[in-house]
């Protein structure tokens, strides 16, 4: 066998200094402080403060500085705590002393180290094997803000942040049916980071929840720190320049998948969920098209498309013209065309090339930059990629049009992660279409269908409902049907709920003769 | 079974629409204007051979269900006469896609790409289709249910624009020495009519079955439909000199003229085209790649993808020297050769499979 199985063995990262991690604690009080602070030896920032309980037992309170609501602490658990009370001081009637909600038993090493990591402080006392764990983590989190990569000028303008719990309450605003499914696990050995699968019961294929859960849970990695790297993970094909999952930062969007079928997989720490299976046309929506009137959202999705081929073909288009098929070029145009290509020492393919790469260095350096910089790029894209180019007889003016209009084109795509996809194919295509002209063209585009037609997400291919064909799901690809149309509910995989609403719905003006 | 995709009945439909239709467009109007002279667009309708092939494919999978005609042969003739005709027909659909990949390549080397190499041509072609086959049944569907659109749109856009220029005068007098002269045209269209034979090796993959007799003649019809359009077209336009061109349709194309702006649209011309033969090298591909597999009995058709592609490339080679002796071969021994193959082998075996039925059921 090539490719042998062997793995190196899983470094159990949070459990580094714990011999037998389902050890129990003993009753004596220094026997546990002694272990928990092995465990936690050089963690200047974990607290282990010691008090007496009703100025009798000893107790521990152990947290973590930063993590943990103080003022709460202090108010809710230390001050009934450390006044006298006349009850036995037992775990059950020390419990009933603090007025917390969310107070939980915890027996073993590992859930003591799980609950002080996430923030929740842990009192021991004399005499108990067992702690008390108490849910007062709180800790510094951005507020809700509008997602600035995927803003609309209509329609709901909260975004996803980085905490976990605030995104699933976000989710469960919007979907407050039970049938809203969260479940989750933590992934990354070292990170530990809680990862969540939202779907809803019903309509999500249960095969798919499972397919998603198998995936996550066969995921072994130090940590994972933004959802991008589960991305990376669970998709069906990695060597593919396409994206096989979508990632959003807007919870409307992430319902929407769920009221469709989907999967919603949200990472702790990152503000971008991923939602699966994805589609080629689902990548080409905004959420802009629903929000708007369905004839405008439909006419602004045909520009996309247009706009898309655009993106990938029309430099390459112009290379295969310039070089190969002149006569398609009107007598006047081509004179145009000629005049302003006489001072260029270039071939069109070592233009275009040229030029796109310019433009796709510009768009990168204009990214990364600090926005004091940025000006300072604009400035001298402006130059490069555009009269002065032409002024110094490097390009032709027809080439600087036509690289800013694919620079505009790629820019439409509503998801990054689909136009960067489209500006690296762009590519291979202007050389194809530099060697083969027209047909190189029609080679390249065959090939690129060949690889979205062969590319699953999840199982669903990448192109349905185009190919294979699915008539009654082309509502939403090639229309954006009027939301009381949509009555169906587009089928990914498995057992399938069909409908989403009741039908005749269409708003008419009422029958009858109150009129004049 | 080797293949485990499944295709829908209407995607077989597509894929054998768009396996025959494109080079019947390009060169058929020129051969058929020979004998058929100003009937040229009646000859389309005698698809006698078309029928013929397609009931005796469905016919034979339906006595054989899952099973294509190489496979039922074996049954019907016992196995090692079966075992002969099971070589046969993937080397022929090997030898008669070189022909079609030769013609392909002639005609973008001919019309648009005149200083590239015959090879680049005919080996990038060859590759793609490699790529896709490798695919399966499943993806080459999917290629023509993409495609057939694309295909449909730029043929209206060759055909509509041409409307004001054309001359019905041109079609008079229609059937002045009866039906004979269209029926001599309509032979060498027997060629591509009976490459609806390779319906038998897609019907196994129909997931659909009860759909695909309909999806089949509805795919018949619409090859006889589009041929009598290109057909009238070429000689509403043309007239008599339909007969002078190599690619009388292409004449059409680049005859378009819109708003003084968008001339010489030949290149769109070749963009259907390759469109078209990518589908069509790309399903007889597949046939002989799965014809292949089988006969050998292997578990995997796709390790034999790549080495069959090479040798097709050598195939388009090696076919004929030139591309005159090439259309001489095409109007003489192909058609005699396909007609036999495709027509006449599949004939005798279904009355041979009918017959032992019909002893089978009476004993």
């Amino acid at each position: 066998m090539l490719r042998g199985k062997r793995r190196p063995p899983a470094n159990d990262g949070l459990q580094v200094n714990n011999p037998q991690p389902q050890i129990g604690f003993s009753e004596n009080l220094n026997e546990t402080l002694q272990l928990l602070q092995a465990v936690y030896a050089d963690c200047t920032d974990v607290i282990f403060h010691e008090f007496f309980i009703g100025e009798r037992t000893k107790a521990v309170l152990i947290y973590i500085d930063g993590l943990t609501h103080i003022e709460e602490v202090d108010q809710h658990v230390l001050a009934p705590l450390q006044q006298d009370f006349p009850q036995e001081h037992t775990l059950p009637n020390i419990r009933k002393k603090i007025a917390v909600s969310s107070i939980k038993d915890v027996q073993s090493v590992d859930d003591v180290i799980a609950e002080i990591s996430g923030g929740n402080p842990v009192l021991f006392m004399e005499g108990e094997n067992r702690g008390l764990s108490l849910g007062l983590s709180k800790f510094e989190k951005r507020s809700i803000e509008e997602p600035t990569a995927e803003s609309v000028l209509r329609g709901p303008r909260e975004g996803f942040i980085e905490t976990l719990r605030s995104n699933t309450a976000l989710l469960r605003r919007k979907v407050r049916s039970p049938n809203l499914k969260i479940k989750s696990l933590n992934l990354g050995t070292y990170s530990g980071t809680a990862v969540a699968i939202a779907y809803i019961e019903g309509i999500a294929a249960p095969e798919l929840v499972e397919e998603v859960m198998s995936r996550l849970r066969r995921i072994e990695n130090d940590g994972l720190l933004a959802s991008a790297y589960i991305e990376e993970f669970i998709e069906d094909n990695p060597a593919s320049p396409f994206p096989q999952v979508l990632s959003t930062e807007r919870p409307d969007v992430a319902s929407a998948y769920l009221l469709e079928g989907h999967v919603v997989i949200i990472a702790d720490g990152t503000p971008s969920v991923l939602i699966a299976p994805v589609t080629f046309f689902s990548l080409l929506q905004s959420p802009e098209d629903y929000y708007e009137r369905y004839v405008v959202g439909s006419a602004i999705r045909w520009l996309r498309y247009l706009f898309f081929a655009i993106s990938l073909l029309g430099p390459s288009l112009y290379v295969a013209v310039l070089s190969f098929h002149q006569e398609m070029i009107p007598t006047t145009l081509l004179l145009t065309v000629a005049q302003s290509r006489e001072q260029v020492p270039f071939p069109a393919l070592v233009e275009a090339v040229l030029m796109e790469s310019m433009f796709e260095a510009l768009r990168e350096a204009g990214a990364r930059l600090p926005k004091q910089i940025g000006s300072a790029v604009s400035i001298v894209g402006a130059l490069v990629i555009g009269q002065a180019a032409i002024a110094a007889g490097i390009v032709s003016a027809p080439m600087v049009m036509v690289v800013a209009i694919t620079g505009i084109a790629s820019f439409m795509a509503p998801r990054f992660t689909v136009g960067i996809a489209i500006r690296l194919l762009r590519f291979p295509m202007m050389f194809l279409a530099g060697f083969l002209g027209f047909l190189g063209l029609i080679l390249g585009i065959i090939v690129i269908l060949n690889h979205l037609l062969t590319l699953r997400s999840f199982g669903v291919p990448y192109l349905s409902p185009l190919a294979p064909m699915k008539s009654r799901e082309l509502k939403d690809v090639l229309l954006r049907v009027p939301r009381w149309m949509a009555n169906t509910r587009p089928h990914l995989t498995g057992e399938w709920n069909p409908y989403r609403q009741a039908p005749g719905q269409r708003p008419r003006p009422p029958k009858g003769n109150n009129g004049g | 079974m080797i293949e485990k995709g499944k295709i829908s009945a209407s995607q077989m439909g597509k894929m054998l629409y768009l396996a025959i239709l494109p080079t019947a467009i390009l060169t058929t109007p020129a051969i058929t204007f020979k004998f058929a002279k100003q009937d040229l667009w009646i000859s389309p309708i005698w698809a006698l051979c078309g029928l013929i092939v397609i009931f005796v494919s469905l016919r034979l999978h339906r006595m054989y269900p899952g099973l294509n005609i190489v496979q039922a042969c074996e049954r019907i003739v016992g196995r090692f006469p079966g075992k002969i005709i099971g070589f046969i027909f993937p080397l022929f659909y090997l030898y008669f896609n070189g022909i079609i990949v030769r013609e392909y390549s002639e005609f973008v080397v001919g019309a648009f790409l005149i200083r590239t190499p015959l090879i680049v041509v005919s080996g990038s072609i060859v590759l793609v289709c490699a790529i896709a086959a490798r695919g399966g049944v499943e993806i080459v569907g999917r290629f023509s249910e993409l495609i057939l659109p694309a295909f449909i749109t730029l043929f209206l856009l060759i055909v509509v624009p041409i409307i004001p220029d054309l001359q019905v005068t041109n079609m008079l007098p229609i059937m002045p020495e009866g039906i004979r002269p269209s029926i001599e045209g309509a032979i060498v269209l027997q060629t591509w009519f009976s490459e609806f034979l390779t319906a038998s090796f897609l019907l196994p993959f129909v997931a659909d079955q009860k759909k695909s007799q309909k999806s089949v003649y509805i795919s018949l019809l619409a090859v006889i439909l589009t041929l009598i359009v290109s057909n009238l077209v070429t000689l509403l336009l043309l007239g008599e000199l339909t007969g002078n061109y190599t690619y009388p349709f292409l004449t059409v194309a680049r005859y378009i003229n819109l708003a003084d702006f968008f001339t010489h649209l030949e290149s769109l011309f070749m963009a259907i085209w390759v469109l078209g033969a990518f589908v069509k090298i790309c399903v007889f591909f597949y046939v002989t790649v799965l014809g292949a597999a089988q006969w050998m009995n292997l578990s995997d058709y796709r390790p034999i993808v790549f080495p069959l592609g090479l040798l097709l490339i050598l195939f388009s080679m090696w076919v004929a020297p030139n591309f005159q002796e090439l259309t001489h071969a095409i109007a003489t021994s192909v058609t005699l050769a396909i007609i036999t193959l495709f027509v006449i082998i599949p004939g005798l075996l279904f009355c041979i499979a009918w017959v032992k039925r019909r002893l089978w059921i009476k004993s």
